[in-house]
């Protein structure tokens, strides 16, 4: 060895992190919503299917059994919405998490190969986007029976598009960069180059999109429960509540309202969040202004 | 004599809690029709100190003291607390003062016809001239500036000019309004040596013509030689030593100066070869030929046209050439990462076959590469050690111990292991890169322009290291360069290529002293020297 060796010297790398006041806000938020539904199912004696028809239609506030009131059934409103948001997140984070797979697999390899297999999967995200997915579901509920299910088969397959879209393109530009040719002149194969540097790279990408895609979906799936398809009764959703709710809304308003004010606050607040991970990839642009 | 361009005491800072000075107490003056040259290293504060003088300083800095005239009108008076608006700025912005940036492809539009961008300049501070006379005055412009057939091909978009074309193209909309200063930013760093030449004596040309006054930012005291009348050397922020450019370049009064002066690769030969007799070549090339397919186009287009090359275990040499002569092929081809047409690879004594895919992994380790790029080299989201561990782990054969000494014999101790590649300068990247590509112990090292990308003293230092590396390994080392200086001091030979054949080949000693082809002979003329105007510094 020649020359000494240089010392690392401390460079600052660890950049302040700094919250978004609106992130704040969509944590609280978040935390209302899965507070609800991780600690109601614990209290004791809430059974959200227990039907109490001398009980039905008690306002909020009035009786300390049912803080939140009844349906028109009796039930306890506080324990049915804290089931159906557990059935509601449950379901959108499957489809999320299906669809952020699905499209990211899918982008990746389209992205890597390039050529034939970039323009099929070119062409059939097309095919996908053009596709309406509630008249699709729609027609599978007509052949088969609607259930939970089968919305979490059908949207976890058709709303990959936007994944594949993005991973693709980072993927096709990952694939110059030196870094990815030095390990194929070492010997290693595809695999090795995807699945230790291109995934890794391509995966905060995916995040990004995933937070975005909660809000979403969360509002398309209560959208199918409004329609009836999805969870089939006993079991509540946020969409099903609100439409049953919807024959009282002149006396009994709270039975729409309530949970369709939990879905805004899960709504809201994913969005919220959702905007910190875009603002944290967003910075470093060069802008030039004025002097100061 | 009017000053042009006044910069006293400016401080520039980074905006936050805790503020950083980058440009610390710089005082500069440019006179009508002089030319300064302002040097330093990255992150001198060089470009910051110009910038801030156009009002065009990047987010998250800003003017915190000093004062700033462009034509004896103050735009910047911290004390005084005068801020020149943005619309002061704007007309002074391409009218009195006008910039020449270093990246002419990044600095044009790719979709509009380069003409149209050359016509939006001048319409930019003259909106009463109608479309047509624009056009017509930016085809004179281009005219003025060297582009030939101007009026045919400013309908052709950026990608259908060449490098030196589009920074022409630049400079004809940096003159549309003749201003009294022009400001090039590394203007010629992402050029040949030959077309740098011609972009040097284009805006002497220019300035004599307009009598504009120059200051031209960069890391090359060769250029600043050539071209400059006076010199400021910054370092750290600060303007470290000023004055006539012959006088400071004869006799450096500062240690820094020298530093930098001494770091230009001496203009003479490598002394001690380190090449091994005995041990089979590190790289035999026969007849190599490298076709590529171009979309639209038939007839396929040969890169490289029947090269043969060998490099003895031990022996730098050095592929020199224009872009685009195929020198870059005739490596990739070497290595596999393009398959040779036609044509017989040998490493180490070993034939092995075209395609990278069908060389196994043996064959593969014996011609590793170390690239151009140290930013693209790294993966971003792994640590030093992992990057250097990765060969290793190819081929199983992962232990500690042996990523510590590969780190260690490029001199990077233990603390760098855990670092990730946005944590290290270039020059510790290009280490990083070297080390990985030592993991399998290859015959052969092709370096592609391996120190271009870094400052003249990390250059130093690196190529000392692979001369380190070369006596201790035994390594043949594939140079491609366009950098004749850092070819002179490293290569034991010298193959100067064009058109994708070779044509010139011989001892670096003999190409230096006595070249035989004319297009070497240019290449050579065109390298700026440290010991002098070439032209006169465009007077």
């Amino acid at each position: 060895m020649t020359a000494a060796p240089l010392v690392a010297v401390a460079t600052p790398v660890v950049r302040r992190w700094r919250p978004r006041p609106g992130a704040v806000v969509g944590v609280l938020m978040l935390v209302v919503v899965v507070g609800l539904t991780a600690i109601v199912p614990l209290l004791p004696g809430r059974d959200p299917m227990a039907q109490d028809l001398r009980a039905a239609l008690l306002p909020p506030f009035t009786d300390p059994a049912h803080p939140l009131g009844t349906d028109a059934l009796g039930r306890d409103l506080l324990a049915r919405i804290a089931l159906a948001s557990a059935v509601t997140l449950g379901m959108t984070l499957l489809i999320v998490v299906m669809n952020a797979v699905i499209g990211t697999t899918i982008g990746v390899l389209a992205g890597w190969a390039g050529g034939k297999l970039d323009a099929v999967v070119t062409w059939v995200s097309n095919v996908t986007l053009a596709m309406p997915v509630v008249l699709l579901l729609i027609a599978v509920c007509a052949v088969l029976r609607p259930s939970a299910g089968l919305t979490i088969v059908v949207l976890g397959c058709t709303w990959w598009v936007g994944y594949a879209r993005v991973t693709r393109t980072v993927a096709a530009s990952l694939r110059r960069q030196d870094f990815v040719v030095s390990p194929l002149t070492q010997g290693a194969d595809t695999v090795w180059v995807l699945v230790r540097h291109i995934v890794p790279n391509v995966w905060p990408h995916t995040l990004i999109i995933a937070a975005t895609d909660i809000a979403t979906i969360v509002l398309i799936t209560s959208s199918l429960e409004y329609l009836g398809l999805g969870v089939q009764p006993p079991v509540p959703s946020w969409g099903s509540m609100i439409f049953d709710g919807q024959r009282h809304l002149a006396g009994d308003p709270w039975l729409a309202l309530l949970p369709g004010l939990v879905m805004f606050l899960a709504v809201a607040g994913a969005q919220f969040v959702s905007q910190q991970f875009t603002a944290e990839t967003r910075g470093g642009l060069l802008r030039t202004g004025g002097m100061r | 004599m009017t000053t042009v361009l006044q910069v006293d005491d400016l401080r520039v800072e980074t905006v936050g809690d805790a503020p950083r000075t980058l440009v610390d107490g710089v005082s500069l003056r440019v006179d009508r029709g002089e030319s300064l040259g302002v040097v330093g290293e990255s992150g001198s504060g060089k470009s910051l100190t110009v910038l801030a003088a156009l009002g065009l300083l990047p987010a998250g800095t800003r003017v915190a003291g000093g004062r700033i005239a462009v034509d004896d009108h103050v735009l910047v008076d911290v004390e005084a607390g005068r801020w020149a608006s943005d619309r002061e700025l704007r007309a002074l912005r391409g009218r009195t003062a006008a910039m020449v940036f270093q990246d002419p492809m990044s600095s044009l539009d790719p979709l509009r016809a380069v003409g149209a961008q050359v016509a939006a300049a001048v319409r930019v501070h003259d909106r009463g001239i109608g479309r047509r006379a624009a056009r017509e005055r930016a085809v004179e412009l281009l005219t003025s500036v060297g582009v030939r057939d101007a009026a045919e091909r400013a309908g052709a978009r950026p990608h259908q000019w060449s490098g030196g074309m589009r920074q022409r193209a630049m400079i004809a909309m940096a003159i549309a309004h003749d201003p009294l200063l022009l400001i090039a930013d590394e203007p010629t760093t992402a050029l040949d040596v030959t077309v740098q030449a011609q972009v040097m004596d284009l805006l002497a040309e220019v300035r004599e013509r307009t009598g504009s006054a120059l200051v031209l930012i960069t890391h090359d005291l060769g250029l600043v030689a050539e071209n400059s009348d006076r010199l400021a050397v910054m370092h750290h922020g600060r303007v470290v030593e000023t004055g006539e450019t012959r006088a400071v370049l004869a006799a450096p009064a500062e240690a820094y100066t020298q530093r930098l002066m001494a770091a230009v690769p001496a203009e003479q030969e490598r002394t001690a070869p380190a090449v091994r007799v005995g041990e089979p070549d590190a790289l035999a090339a026969d007849e190599i030929v490298v076709e590529y397919r171009v979309a639209g186009r038939r007839e396929p287009v040969r890169a490289v046209d029947g090269v043969t090359l060998r490099i003895a275990a031990g022996e730098t040499v050095a592929v020199v050439g224009e872009s685009g002569c195929g020198k870059s092929s005739l490596a990739k081809a070497v290595l596999g990462i393009q398959p040779a047409t036609s044509g017989r690879v040998a490493l180490g004594g070993t034939p092995v076959r075209a395609a990278l895919a069908e060389r196994s992994a043996l064959q593969r380790e014996r011609a590793q590469i170390v690239f151009q790029d140290p930013w693209s080299a790294l993966d971003p989201k792994l640590t030093v050690h992992e990057i250097v561990a990765e060969p290793l782990r190819i081929r199983r054969a992962y232990d500690t111990a042996t990523v510590a000494r590969l780190l260690d014999d490029v001199g990077l101790d233990e603390s760098f292991a855990r670092r990730l590649p946005a944590q290290l300068s270039g020059g510790q990247r290009q280490r990083v890169g070297i080390a990985r590509a030592l993991a399998l112990r290859p015959r052969l090292l092709v370096l592609d322009e391996p120190v271009s990308a870094l400052d003249v003293s990390i250059q130093a230092q690196v190529l000392e290291l692979l001369d380190a590396l070369q006596r201790e390994h035994g390594l043949g080392y594939l140079f491609i360069s366009h950098d004749l200086g850092v070819v002179r001091s490293i290569a034991d030979r010298v193959v100067v290529m064009q058109h994708g054949r070779v044509v010139e080949e011989a001892p670096t000693a003999q190409i230096f002293a006595d070249p035989q082809h004319p297009f070497t002979r240019q290449l050579l003329d065109a390298v700026p020297r440290l010991t002098g105007p070439r032209r006169g510094a465009g007077r």
